[in-house]
C-alpha cells in the first residue's frame, strides 16, 4: 500500500475543474473518485481519500460516504485487469453465472479476489446495461458482449 | 401570519413555520426521530406523519410548511396506521436487545412502540447482522444494529461542531454509521451525539452499564465546568451522582454542553470528597465535625483580627455562589476589616479562552460574581502582593476558599506550598487532597458542599445570574461556604432561614439536629 498518494498534475487540475463545474461542490466527488481509481491501479485507498479531502476541501467522511455507496469504486486493491461479469437477469438467463464460475476456475481465483499472478480480479456485478447482448462482461473499460465461455476465456488469455 | 388548526386547536404561527414546529407550539405530541430543533431537516424517519384536510396523502410534519387555514391532525386512523407501519419498518433489523441496552427506559423506540405499535411483527426474513460494540473514540460506543439511521449524529458533527467525523457508509440495509477509516470521534462535544441519538445505538463510555436510568432521579442545575454555565440535569441516586446532560436554554447553551462539562459530577462523589472536618498538620490529623471546627477556627481568627487584621489574608477562588461570597465579604471585609483579600486565578493564561461554541478557558462557574464583589468591597490587590507578604512573614493566618473541582486547578500544589509558609492555614474545600494533608502549618480543613448540594446563584461570563437549587446531599457533614462563615462569625446557623424539604431533614444530620452545633 502506498503511504502517500498524489494525483498527476493533470489529474489534480481535472479535479479542480470539476469542483467549479457543478452547483454543489459535492457533485465533483464522483468524477474525482473515478480519476483517483484510474491513477491508483484500479482502486481508491484511504490515503487517496485523505489526499482528495485536502485537494477538494471537503471532509474525508463525506468522500468516504460516496465511495462506499457506489459499487463501481473499488475499496480494495484489484488485479491488473478488473473483469466484471454481469449476473443480472438477462445475462443470468443466458449463462452469466456459469460464465463467472468458469472464469474463476480457469484463472484460479475466487470471486472478488486477485489471482495469484496479479493479473485479474473477477467480480460478479449487476446489470451493466447491455442486456440485448447477454451474457456480457466488462474488462477494465471495455464491454465484451455476446459471450460464450470459450470466447471469454480467449479474450482474457490475451491480456497480460 | 398563517392560522392553522392542530388537532382541533387553532393557533397562529410565523410564516415559514413547519408543521412539526406548530405542533410544539400548540403543545401537541408528535413522534419524531430524525428531526431535531437545532439541526437541519432530514425527513428520513417518516414517523412525524400528519393528515392535512383536503390532501389525499399523508405528509411529514418536519418538512411541510404551514399554509393559511391548514387543518392538521395526527390523531386520525390513517396516521396511526402509517406510524405503526413506520415502526414496523424501523424494527425490521433492530436487534431488540433492550434488556442489555443502556438506552432502555429512555428510548424513542420503546416509547413509540408502546404508544403506536403493540403489533405482531410481520417480518419473516432473518435480521440483517451488523457490527456491535464499535469503539468510536474516547467517549462513544456504537451499536450499528440498533441504529435507525436517522442521521442526527451525522448532522450534529456536520452542522454544530463542523468536525465532520461521522458519516453513513454503504447503502440499503447495509448502511452503517461510522468514521472515516476508524478515525476517533473526539471533539469536545461528542457526548451530545449520545443525547440526540433516539435509540441505544450511541452510548456513553462513561455511563454505560453503570446504572439503570429508571433508578436515577434528576435535578436541574448548571454546569460548573467553566464560566459559560450551561444548564444541565444531574442524575443521582442514594449512591451518588452518575451523569450530567444538557437542558435547553437558548440564552446560554442552546441544546448542548461540552464533554469537559460532563465530568462535573465526578468531583461531587464520596471517594474524592473531604467528608469531615480535620485539624492538625502533616500525618497528624484530628477529625472533628465541620460545624464545631468552623466555630473554633472562627474564634481564633476573630481574636487574631483584634490584634491586627493585616496579619490575616483571605484567598478566594471563583468556584462559589454569590451568596457564599456575600457572606464571606460581610464577615472578613466588613466584620473583621481584613484587607488582604486575593483572587486565586487557576489558569491565568487561558482565562479568556473560548472555543467558539460554548467552552471557555475560565474553568470557574462564578469568576464574574467574585470580581463584582471584589470591586464592590474595593479590593484592588494583586497576587504578587500576597507572595511578597508571605515571604516577608507578615501573615499569621490565611483562609482559603479553595476549589470545589480540584482537577481544574493545575496550580493547586504550587499554591499550597506557598500557603504552607503561613503559620495557620484554614482550608475550605469540597475535595480531599493529599497535598493538603501534607501541609506542615497548623491547618484546619473544613469540608464544603458542592454545587449540587446547595442553593445559590452563579453569574456567568456574560453577567447572567443563574439560580441553582439543591438536588441531593452527598456529604451530610459538609457545610456551604455561607454556613461556614456564619459559624466562624460566632453566629448560630438559623435553620429557619430557608425551610428545608422533609427528605433533606432525614439525610443531613447537621440540619437534623436543628439546634446550635
Ligand atoms: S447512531 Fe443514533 S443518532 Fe446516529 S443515525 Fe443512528 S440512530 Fe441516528
Ligand atoms: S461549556 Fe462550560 S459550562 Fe458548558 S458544559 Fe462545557 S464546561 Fe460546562
Ligand atoms: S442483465 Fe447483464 S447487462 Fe443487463
Ligand atoms: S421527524 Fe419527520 S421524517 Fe423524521
Amino acid at each position: 500500500m502506498t503511504s502517500t498518494f498524489q494525483l498527476s498534475e493533470e489529474g489534480a487540475a481535472f479535479v479542480k475543474r470539476e469542483l467549479n463545474r457543478y452547483e454543489d461542490r459535492h457533485s465533483a466527488i464522483i468524477p474525482a473518485l473515478y480519476r483517483v481509481q484510474k491513477e491508483n491501479n484500479g482502486w481508491v485507498s484511504p490515503e487517496s481519500v485523505t489526499y482528495l479531502s485536502h485537494l477538494m476541501d471537503l471532509p474525508e467522511s463525506e468522500i468516504e460516504e460516496v465511495l462506499r455507496f457506489y459499487t463501481m469504486f473499488n475499496t480494495k486493491p484489484v488485479g491488473r485487469h478488473h473483469v466484471q461479469v454481469c449476473c443480472n437477469i438477462s445475462c443470468a438467463m443466458n449463462g452469466g453465472r456459469e460464465l463467472a464460475d468458469r472464469l474463476c476456475q480457469e484463472f484460479d481465483v475466487h470471486d472478488g479476489e486477485i489471482s495469484g499472478d496479479g493479473r485479474f480480479t473477477i467480480s460478479r456485478v449487476e446489470c451493466l446495461g447491455a442486456c440485448d447482448k447477454a451474457p456480457m462482461m466488462q474488462v477494465n473499460d471495455t464491454f465484451c458482449e455476446g459471450l460464450t465461455e470459450e470466447k471469454a476465456i480467449e479474450i482474457l488469455r490475451e491480456m497480460k | 401570519m398563517p392560522k392553522c388548526t392542530i388537532n382541533g386547536k387553532s393557533i397562529e404561527v410565523k410564516p415559514g413555520t413547519t408543521i412539526i414546529q406548530a405542533f410544539k407550539e400548540a403543545g401537541e405530541e408528535i413522534a419524531h426521530y430524525c428531526w431535531h430543533p437545532a439541526l437541519s431537516v432530514a425527513g428520513v424517519c417518516r414517523l412525524c406523519m400528519v393528515q392535512i384536510e383536503g390532501q389525499p396523502k399523508l405528509q411529514i410534519a418536519c418538512n411541510t410548511v404551514v399554509a393559511d387555514n391548514m387543518v392538521i391532525t395526527n390523531k386520525s386512523e390513517p396516521v396511526k396506521d402509517a406510524v405503526r407501519w413506520g415502526m414496523d419498518f424501523h424494527l425490521i433489523n433492530h436487534p431488540l436487545d433492550c434488556p442489555i441496552c443502556d438506552q432502555a427506559g429512555e428510548c424513542g423506540l420503546q416509547e413509540q412502540y408502546m404508544r403506536y405499535g403493540q403489533y405482531d411483527p410481520e417480518m419473516a426474513e432473518p435480521k440483517q447482522k451488523k457490527h456491535k460494540v464499535i469503539d468510536l473514540g474516547p467517549t462513544v460506543v456504537l451499536d450499528s444494529e440498533r441504529c435507525i439511521l436517522c442521521s442526527r449524529c451525522v448532522r450534529f458533527t456536520e452542522e454544530v461542531t463542523k468536525t465532520n467525523e461521522l458519516g453513513i457508509f454503504n447503502r440499503g440495509d447495509r448502511s452503517e454509521i461510522g468514521t472515516f477509516h476508524n478515525k476517533p470521534l473526539n471533539n469536545n462535544y461528542s457526548y451530545n451525539t449520545i443525547d440526540i441519538c433516539p435509540v441505544g445505538a450511541l452510548t456513553s463510555k462513561d455511563f454505560r452499564f453503570r446504572q439503570r436510568v429508571w433508578y436515577l432521579k434528576e435535578a436541574r442545575s448548571i454546569c460548573t465546568g467553566c464560566s459559560t454555565g450551561c444548564n444541565v440535569n444531574v442524575y443521582f441516586n442514594e449512591e451518588g451522582t452518575w451523569r450530567v446532560k444538557p437542558v435547553q436554554n437558548d440564552k446560554v447553551n442552546g441544546y448542548w454542553m461540552c464533554d469537559k462539562g460532563r465530568d462535573v459530577y465526578k468531583f461531587t462523589n464520596l471517594p474524592v470528597r473531604l467528608t469531615s472536618g480535620k485539624t492538625g498538620s502533616k500525618d497528624n490529623w484530628n477529625l472533628l465535625e465541620a460545624g464545631a471546627l468552623a466555630k473554633d477556627v472562627g474564634a481564633t481568627i476573630r481574636a487574631a483580627a483584634r490584634s491586627g487584621a493585616d496579619k490575616i489574608a483571605l484567598v478566594i477562588t471563583g468556584q462559589y455562589s454569590n451568596e457564599d461570597y456575600d457572606a464571606l465579604f460581610q464577615f472578613f471585609s466588613v466584620g473583621l476589616g481584613v484587607q488582604n483579600i486575593y483572587h486565586w486565578i487557576n489558569n491565568p493564561e487561558d482565562m479568556n479562552g473560548f472555543d467558539g461554541l460554548l467552552f471557555r478557558g475560565d474553568r470557574n462557574p462564578n469568576t464574574k460574581g467574585l470580581v463584582a464583589r471584589l470591586e464592590k468591597y474595593g479590593v484592588k490587590t494583586k497576587w504578587l502582593d500576597l507572595e511578597d507578604k508571605i515571604k516577608a512573614h507578615d501573615l499569621t493566618h490565611i483562609v482559603i476558599a479553595g476549589p470545589e473541582n480540584h482537577s481544574v486547578f493545575p496550580d493547586l500544589e504550587t499554591k499550597l506550598r506557598l500557603f504552607d509558609q503561613v503559620p495557620n492555614v484554614v482550608w475550605l474545600s469540597a475535595g480531599k487532597s493529599v497535598a493538603v494533608d501534607g501541609l506542615t502549618a497548623v491547618t484546619t480543613q473544613i469540608p464544603m458542599k458542592t454545587f449540587i448540594e446547595k442553593d445559590g446563584t452563579y453569574t456567568n461570563y456574560a453577567g447572567l445570574e443563574q439560580k441553582v437549587k439543591r438536588g441531593t446531599t452527598i456529604v451530610a457533614g459538609a457545610l456551604t461556604l455561607e454556613e461556614a462563615v456564619h459559624l466562624m462569625s460566632g453566629e448560630e446557623l438559623d435553620m429557619n432561614m430557608r425551610p428545608l424539604p422533609p427528605k433533606y431533614l432525614k439525610t443531613n444530620f447537621l440540619v437534623h439536629k436543628g439546634g446550635p452545633l
